[in-house]
């Protein structure tokens, strides 16, 4: 390999490439967890409560590895170990700069595996909470690719190393599609008033939905993989403004923040709604800034 | 840091027959004032994500398979804390007809905050107790399972016998599940009748780490050795003990030809238990219009015998 | 009279080689026609010998075309048969006569008069020019005919050797028909395998005309194979939109004839958007028709009361493929025309709404007919798009599709027969009562709509495709693919769910039912692996020839396809650690379990099953209003597109 200079180029570029999936296995989870931390600090300020500290995420899904693990069927779980490793997987190519669509569709594969498991478990609760999540899927995969065509249209690769390094805001050409994609986000991070198949809160009419067969390690899996979800997500964000990179962190972290004022703000609505209205949002905001893209071009 | 229990206990409420006084303060705690979120407590209205089981009022006919099944559904470890003064003791619902008495008439509870209504300073204290029953549960259970290798098969003492019957009830709770409505022997059986008993049968017990985990007796009559109340702590089920003791068991009447051993008709995992270490079902009998009693038996050639077409 | 003579140049092939290549399309052809002879006159043993012998002698041929072909461009032969035109000229009219006749008995007088606009109109047409036309080629092979042919033989045989014990099932199913007809069934399917090797092989439209005809005719006695009203009406219609295509082709023959004075494929291909695009259009319209696109995709939904193995082979695998072939093919004349960007809006509509109506239906073949509604409505953008990129797609697509959708039909025909429902509500728990079904059938759900899997590269590469063409044409695909996914995974949901006891149900399933799944099942596998391959011999040689570029996947993103392919194949593996290290218990049921899992105490202590249904969203995705709209929508579309190309 040392012999080609070309050689020593790519090996430098694997190396690199191997060093981001490294920090990001390693990180993710931590600032995914942290987030998660915050929120609920703010959650509960936002509500005039003092509120966990910041670390309880992590004392949660210690104490979860360390309960017993009951299951309905013996195969549920296999499931959600792989939900957990192709969501790993999705942001492990994120990270890496690769194919944006292929991005996508890693998740959503990731999503199906998360389904499927809810599937399996075979009880009324998880079998609703599947379906919905199901419908959360529908709702928010067209807004997705939506952005990526955007994306796409305006620095002509899927890329997204390429999409990194494009010199300009991204925001400044797709405001509409970025709105869509925040608007979409609350349904990802499971927020009010979209929470339908899980939420973080307490009793609903589904108890835990999609999660209710689910506890001990394989809750935990389950808690991890959101970190990690969580984290490629605001990735996502990033994106539209990659050109400068700290305005990118803010405007991250200030969609955070928006999301978690949007669910301490609204109660949930139907299904239907967050159907009808992520549709609307993807055909109008998503694809009215695609058409505008594509006659100024 | 300490343990991960005592800062992230998961609680789920259940409302047995309370006159919803209990009930109010309890979601009082959830409330700004009281705030037990900044102790990591969250409500998860799912047993299989809680930790501590929080029972407020008396148990009544209609509702002790449900405080039964929703303690059954609580991952280990588990504890269970009684909310005022009706779950404690009943109060003065104790004679009603239909009431069975305090929550600890059904589950094992382990703390019990009395008041009507308690007060929430005094719910919260409740689960801060129980978090060192949990931690105290959590250890024995970590203790445990690294250790099933050493687990010690032997005779036991009258002195046991407490433990031992304490086992009992936990091991059966599974079955009792099964059989809504008929209650099963082993988890009425009075210290009085195991002592009785304790006389004119061998007991053996499995220990870990100086903890009784598994149990089951037998004793000889003619030519039968019959065995009963086999018993695994639910830790421990699923990991071969059951037929262990089953063949330590067995080894303790050697010139016998017959064993039986009986179960109830819809005990699948241990007629299938049985059915592994050789036994054959022979007979059924109706005892009442719920319940069948299964009888299986195993015949052993006598080693008198196989030495001789040797 | 034979008269051979090889185009390309002749110095670097030996005549012996080329022979070699006209012997194996004829035999491909030839073959089929003479089991479907010995089939229809066969007892039950001969038959079983027959097909077992044509379902290893045909794929075997078929790929033998692959590697006698392996690095040659296209190839055109003469092959002049004078008496081959009278005969096929006669059959033509034989067949217009027993049309003439189906559509008095039946009393679909419409049928009668299409079919007799097209037997005047080809007789005039042959007898006025017959002498006078002069074909230099009447058959050829290229990649692309090779990639259906393989199709075609592949699958097609073993959706033969899967019906010997299919239908012996279906007869001691049903009723109807009162009597046994399976020499009529097998004789039928093999003269069609026959017919859609003509299709792909034919150069001359005269030839490929009358392929098309005997499919069409081939798909309306097996729809009405049942014999029930509900069979004769659905069939007439399914012969009904298929004559309005044939019309349509004839139509364009005569009018290729007339103004260029050219009847052979190539040279039509070869004539551009400015000579070939009306008559173009004519085919495609015929095409749309046969493959089932939206103002006509009603009866393909009719054609599911056939028995399923020919819902695999006509309607979902080969003949609905002979239509978006001939799309495909003529893509280069479509490419950047309007009335070739009306073509891709109907297929894109209809993808929209077949993926949408999907979501509303529970009977298990319903869905599947939606699914390939649609999926030939993506192709059929691809065509009508025709940029370099759009048809490397499209191929893809013919190829995945064929596979899955196969597998997933005969699958839901074994499960019919077991379960005595096509009902998805009915196949809750399908994975312990019918564990090998169960997984082939959710291999099969995987291989349609899931990465790394062949549909989702395809509708990948579509997507590419249509974002470089105008990105406003994606939105039929992100829309539809959402809802695409919904209506697959709710089914392998309830393939795995289970809330009630369930026996084994998959003992005496015959030999020739499950081989068959088998293969399929691991081609859906396979092809994904070896596609890089494909594409690089079979495809991307076609669409060089044609646009003198082309497209394939990136090699990163190959290489990551493949590592998920690889994580999941470790789920099996998963396996090893079954029920270790947990509790299994009942689920939750508000603490009200009675007994188990599956039984609950009611109101006033009465048990009660837990029930769970699917979603069906039908205020949303309701059949009769979105048909109807999309229909509405799709002969504005028709009409506006032959508008433009007349004018």
């Amino acid at each position: 390999m040392l012999d080609l200079p070309g050689g020593h180029v790519r090996g430098g570029f694997l190396m690199k490439t191997i060093l981001i999936i490294m920090v990001y296995l390693i990180f993710a989870p931590l600032l995914g967890g942290l987030l998660a931390g915050i929120d609920r600090w703010i959650s509960a300020r936002m509500q005039a409560r003092f509120g966990p500290p910041i670390w309880q995420p992590f004392y949660d899904v210690l104490k979860l590895r360390q309960k017993e693990n009951i299951v309905v069927r013996r195969s549920q779980n296999f499931y959600i170990f792989f939900f957990l490793l192709f969501i790993i997987f999705t942001g492990g190519l994120f990270f890496a700069g690769y194919d944006l669509l292929l991005v996508i569709f890693a998740l959503t594969l990731a999503g199906i595996f998360f389904v499927l498991g809810a599937y399996k478990a075979s009880s009324p609760y998880s079998f609703l909470g599947a379906e919905r999540e199901l419908l959360q899927m529908m709702a928010y995969e067209p807004m997705v690719i939506l952005v990526a065509i955007g994306m796409y249209m305006v620095t002509g690769s899927f890329y997204i190393a390429d999409i990194n390094s494009f010199p300009h805001p991204l925001l400044r050409y797709l405001p509409g599609l970025f709105l869509g994609f925040v608007f979409i986000l609350v349904i990802k991070f499971r927020k009010s008033p979209f929470d339908l198949s899980m939420s973080h809160h307490a009793h609903q009419e589904l108890v835990r939905g999609i999660i209710t067969e689910f506890s001990g390690k394989t809750l935990a899996w389950i808690e991890i993989a959101h970190w990690y979800e969580n984290v490629f997500l605001l990735g996502i964000v990033y994106l539209f403004c990659a050109s400068q990179p700290l305005a990118g962190c803010l405007l991250a972290l200030a969609v955070y923040f928006m999301v978690i004022l949007v669910d301490n703000v609204f109660a949930r609505l139907k299904w239907q709604t967050m159907l009808e209205s992520s549709w609307a949002a993807a055909a109008v905001l998503g694809l009215g800034n695609i058409i505008v893209l594509h006659f100024l071009r | 840091m300490g343990s991960p229990f005592k800062k992230s206990p998961w609680v789920i409420h259940y409302d047995a027959s309370s006159c919803n006084g209990c009930d109010i303060e309890v979601l009082a705690c959830l409330t700004p004032v009281y705030d037990v979120e900044r102790l990591g407590i969250i409500n998860t209205g799912n047993p299989k994500h809680a930790d501590i089981f929080l029972v407020t009022g008396s148990v009544n006919e209609q509702n002790k398979e449900v405080v039964q099944n929703i303690y059954q559904q609580l991952p280990e470890p588990k504890v269970v804390v009684a909310i005022g003064i009706c779950a404690t003791s009943g109060c003065i619902f104790r004679d009603c007809y239909n009431i069975q008495g305090g929550v600890d008439k059904v589950i094992p509870v382990d703390v019990y905050v009395p008041g009507c209504a308690a007060r929430p300073e005094a719910i919260i204290d409740g689960i801060i107790q129980s978090l060192r029953v949990l931690e105290e549960k959590r250890q024995i259970m970590s203790s445990m399972s690294g250790s099933i290798d050493q687990m010690i098969v032997e005779k036991a003492n009258q002195s046991d016998l407490p433990e031992i019957l304490a086992l009992q009830k936990i091991a059966y709770q599974s079955e009792q599940e099964i059989y809504a409505n008929s209650s099963l022997e082993p988890l009425n059986q009075t210290m009085k009748e195991l002592e009785q008993e304790f006389r004119s049968m061998t007991f053996l017990k499995v220990m870990v780490n100086g903890k009784i985990i598994g149990t089951i007796r037998g004793y000889k009559q003619g030519e039968t050795a019959y065995l009963s109340r086999e018993a695994v702590h639910p830790y421990f089920q699923g990991k071969g003990l059951g037929s262990r003791l089953i063949k330590e068991m067995e080894s303790y009447f050697p010139l016998t030809n017959r064993f039986e051993v009986f179960t109830w008709f819809k005990s699948k995992r241990n007629i299938y238990l049985y059915e592994k270490n050789g036994y054959r079902q022979f007979k059924t009998e109706q005892v009442s219009e719920t319940m069948e009693y299964v009888y299986l038996e195993k015949i052993v050639k006598a080693k008198g015998s196989q030495d001789e077409e040797q | 009279m034979i008269n051979l003579s090889a185009v390309i140049d002749p110095g670097c092939r030996a005549l012996f080689f080329y022979g070699g290549i006209v012997g194996l399309l004829l035999f491909l052809i030839l073959f089929p026609l003479l089991a479907a002879l010995v089939l229809l006159f066969a007892n039950d043993r001969l038959r079983n010998i027959m097909v077992k012998a044509a379902t290893v002698i045909i794929p075997v041929y078929s790929l033998g075309l692959v590697f006698t072909h392996f690095n040659l461009p296209v190839f055109h032969f003469a092959l002049q048969i004078e008496l081959m035109n009278r005969i096929m000229l006669a059959l033509e009219i034989l067949l217009g006569m027993y049309i003439f006749w189906v559509g008095l008995k039946y009393r679909k007088y419409w049928i009668s008069i299409l079919i007799f606009i097209q037997v005047v109109l080809m007789t005039g047409f042959e007898l006025s020019n017959g002498h006078n036309l002069v074909i230099e080629h009447n058959l050829f092979v290229d990649k692309f005919s090779i990639i259906m042919a393989l199709i075609i033989g592949i699958i097609g045989s073993l959706i033969g050797l899967y019906a010997l014990g299919y239908m012996k099932d279906f007869h001691a199913h049903y009723q109807e028909p009162s009597k046994d007809n399976r020499k009529f069934f097998f004789f039928i399917i093999y003269v069609f395998l026959s017919a859609m090797f003509g299709i792909v092989f034919s150069n001359n439209l005269l030839w490929l005309y009358f392929f098309w005809e005997i499919t069409t005719l081939c798909s309306f006695l097996l729809i009405r194979y049942k014999q029930t009203e509900e069979a004769v009406n659905n069939a007439s219609r399914a012969l009904l939109y298929n004559l309005l295509g044939g019309v349509a082709f004839v139509i364009a023959i005569i009018y290729l004839y007339v103004t260029k004075g050219v009847v052979e494929l190539d040279k039509m291909i070869a004539l551009g958007k400015a000579g070939a695009l009306v008559p173009a259009v004519l085919l495609s319209f015929a095409g749309m028709t046969k493959a089932a696109q939206l103002p006509f995709s009603s009866w393909l939904l009719g054609a599911m009361v056939a028995p399923s193995p020919v819902s695999a082979l006509l309607h979902s695998s080969t003949m609905v493929k002979a239509g978006v072939y001939l799309i495909i093919r003529l893509a280069p004349i479509l490419q950047g025309s309007l009335a070739g960007l009306l073509i891709a809006l109907v297929g894109g509509v209809t993808f929209l709404l077949g993926s949408f109506i999907a979501v509303s239906q529970s009977n298990a073949k319903r869905v599947l007919a939606y699914s390939t509604i649609a999926n030939l409505g993506l192709i059929v953008m691809c065509g009508g798009i025709g940029t370099y990129e759009a048809v490397w797609a499209g191929i893809m697509l013919i190829i995945f599709h064929a596979i899955a959708k196969c597998l997933l039909f005969l699958n839901v025909g074994v499960i019919e027969h077991r379960i005595h429902s096509r009902d998805i509500e009915d196949m809750s728990g399908l994975i312990i009562s019918m564990p090998r079904i169960s997984i082939m059938m959710q291999i099969g759900i995987a291989g349609m709509f899931l990465a790394p899997f062949g549909m989702l590269i395809s509708k990948w590469a579509v997507l590419k495709a249509l974002v470089d063409y105008n990105p406003l044409l994606a939105v039929f695909v992100v829309f539809g693919s959402a809802a695409t996914l919904f209506f697959w995974v709710k089914w392998m949901g309830k393939l795995l769910e289970v809330v009630k006891p369930l026996q084994d149900r998959e003992k005496g399933i015959s030999g020739t039912e499950m081989l068959p799944l088998y293969i399929l099942a691991s081609l859906t596998v396979g092809v994904c692996a070896f596609y890089p391959a494909i594409s690089s011999r079979l495809i991307e040689p076609y669409v060089i020839d044609l646009y003198g570029r082309t497209t394939t996947m990136a090699q990163g993103n190959i290489v990551i396809m493949s590592f998920m392919m690889g994580l999941i194949a470790l789920f099996p593996l998963s396996f090893i650690n079954y029920g270790k290290r947990v509790k299994v218990n009942d689920s939750y049921l508000s603490g009200d379990n009675a007994d188990s899992s599956i039984k609950f105490y009611g109101a006033a202590g009465s048990i009660k099953d837990v029930q769970i249904k699917n979603y069906y969203l039908e205020n949303y995705f309701g059949e009769a209003k979105l048909t109807e709209n999309g229909i509405v929508l799709c002969s504005i579309f028709l009409v506006v597109m032959f508008g433009v190309a007349f004018l």
